[in-house]
């Protein structure tokens, strides 16, 4: 009893120590970004031109834009997540920044996790401002599926920033990251990229929640599946 | 381990079956079977097709297998067999494709449709292609090898996920032209024969070339540690 005692008060203290590095990381790069606005302004800038190009692209009929609107915007909030990432690991190899990091780490799953949390934020902000954006150049009501479209946003982007986030410190390494980051995540996140894309379009046609259940279901089992792999192959990724 | 000289022996007796299995399972496909009645003489790259979808498929199943024992223990053996079946599997996976399209054109009318199977096929060679990649882009031994367990683990996780959203993605979608829906169960005995044959034919050819791949990369290491040693001698 005394000793089944001793291991949870460990387990509390190791959990409390976790969560409190994983808020110091967290404040760190958001207190960097804070000062520089480096990420979020080339993320969001990159994004609105993604999204000005495909309008030379496809030609401003309204008709044709409302059947492409949700890939267009999935492709611009996800290749500004890759510019984003790597800018952000950028600063993390400067000076070893990222080793010193590591040294400090009571478990170095907290990095990954800081990481995430700062990447969900960046992008969630970048989609919002690009979805309303979207609904005034295009002329799209999104308010009636506001609600809806958020639990789409949301868990795409959990997704995204799981796999995004754990290739981006494995290109970290490599000679050539700008090329290998895509790479790598584009292929990965397919499942991803399918049903963010046609869950955001079914709700724009109209459509409520219950009919895109299935398209959740998997989103919500790739964030699953992609944070526990995530945490378990950590280690391999950050170890020297 | 196994000595050296039972080694070579084990390794001319593959070989030789190798070569006897493909000799004959060629022998089968041009000479022995007949051509399917509808389809015509194209019908027989069918028996390269789908044995090239099992190899492609073996392929990856041992580099996942082998880069969870490679993390686990840490043996560089293991990161060799894992790099050379995605080798391996690249190859098949493209002639997979390449022999579908061939097949597809005459039989279908067009070279490619975004149907479920032909997308995974696709989608699993960028991500063979993107492990050979990454690869080649990390200098260190031990980061590579790492790097790319973790990529085989979480491609091959992933490859499931993969899977059903393209299924749920093509159900969605009229199909472009109507498949006809071939089960191996309706064979008649000489096509039946023929594929098991060439099923067993690529099996060899895959364990053959797989260990050919592991034992040049074991020798490359080897050579790399003799080289450090020489250097090492001549300083010292």
């Amino acid at each position: 009893m005394h000793k089944d005692l001793n291991s949870f008060t460990a387990l509390m203290s190791s959990s409390k120590i976790f969560i409190q590095q994983v808020l110091a990381l967290l404040a760190k790069d958001l207190k960097t970004e804070w000062r520089t606005r480096e990420i979020f302004t080339s993320m969001f800038v990159f994004a609105v031109l993604v999204v000005v190009v495909f309008n030379f692209a496809i030609g401003a009929d309204p008709q044709v834009i409302r059947k492409v609107v949700s890939g267009v915007v999935w492709v611009a909030l996800v290749f500004a997540m890759i510019l984003g990432l790597q800018r952000a690991i950028q600063c993390e190899s400067e000076e070893d920044c990222l080793h010193g990091v590591l040294l400090a780490l009571h478990d170095r799953s907290a990095l990954f996790v800081a990481k995430v949390i700062a990447n969900v934020l960046y992008m969630l902000l970048v989609a919002v401002c690009v979805l309303f954006l979207f609904s005034i150049w295009f002329g799209i009501d999104l308010t009636s599926c506001f609600f809806a479209l958020w639990i789409v946003l949301v868990l795409g982007i959990l997704g995204f920033s799981f796999v995004g986030t754990l290739f981006s410190l494995i290109v970290l390494h490599t000679r050539t990251r700008e090329i290998m980051l895509p790479l790598l995540f584009l292929p990965i996140s397919v499942p991803l990229i399918i049903a963010s894309v046609y869950a955001t379009a079914s709700l724009i046609e109209g459509k409520s929640l219950t009919d895109i259940t299935d398209y959740l279901t998997l989103m919500g089992v790739f964030d699953v599946v992609f944070l526990v792999l995530g945490l378990l192959v950590f280690d391999f990724v950050v170890e020297e | 381990m196994l000595s050296r000289s039972a080694f070579t022996l084990w390794r001319m007796i593959h070989a030789v079956a190798m070569y006897v299995v493909v000799g004959l399972a060629l022998w089968m496909i041009f000479v022995y079977v007949p051509s399917e009645k509808g389809q015509g003489l194209v019908q027989r790259i069918f028996y390269f097709h789908v044995s090239s979808t099992f190899t492609m498929s073996l392929a990856g199943l041992v580099a996942f297998v082998a880069s969870i024992i490679y993390l686990w223990k840490k043996a560089p053996r293991w990161d060799n067999i894992a790099m050379s079946a995605v080798e391996i599997g690249t190859l098949f996976c493209a002639l997979v494709l390449i022999t579908g399209s061939i097949w597809a054109r005459p039989i279908w009318g067009v070279w490619w449709t975004w149907d479920p199977p032909l997308t995974l096929t696709l989608v699993l060679w960028l991500i063979y292609v993107a492990y050979l990649m990454l690869r080649a882009n990390v200098q260190d031994d031990t980061k590579r090898a790492r790097f790319a367990a973790v990529l085989a683990i979480v491609g091959g996780v992933d490859i499931f996920l993969i899977y059903l959203s393209i299924r749920m993605w093509r159900t969605l979608h009229p199909k472009p032209i109507v498949i006809q829906e071939g089960g191996t169960t309706g064979l008649p005995p000489s096509m039946f024969w023929t594929l098991m044959v060439c099923f067993v034919a690529f099996l060899l050819l895959f364990f053959y070339l797989l260990r050919e791949r592991v034992f040049l990369a074991q020798s490359r290491h080897d050579l790399e540690i003799i080289r450090q040693e020489i250097d090492d001698t001549l300083k010292g």
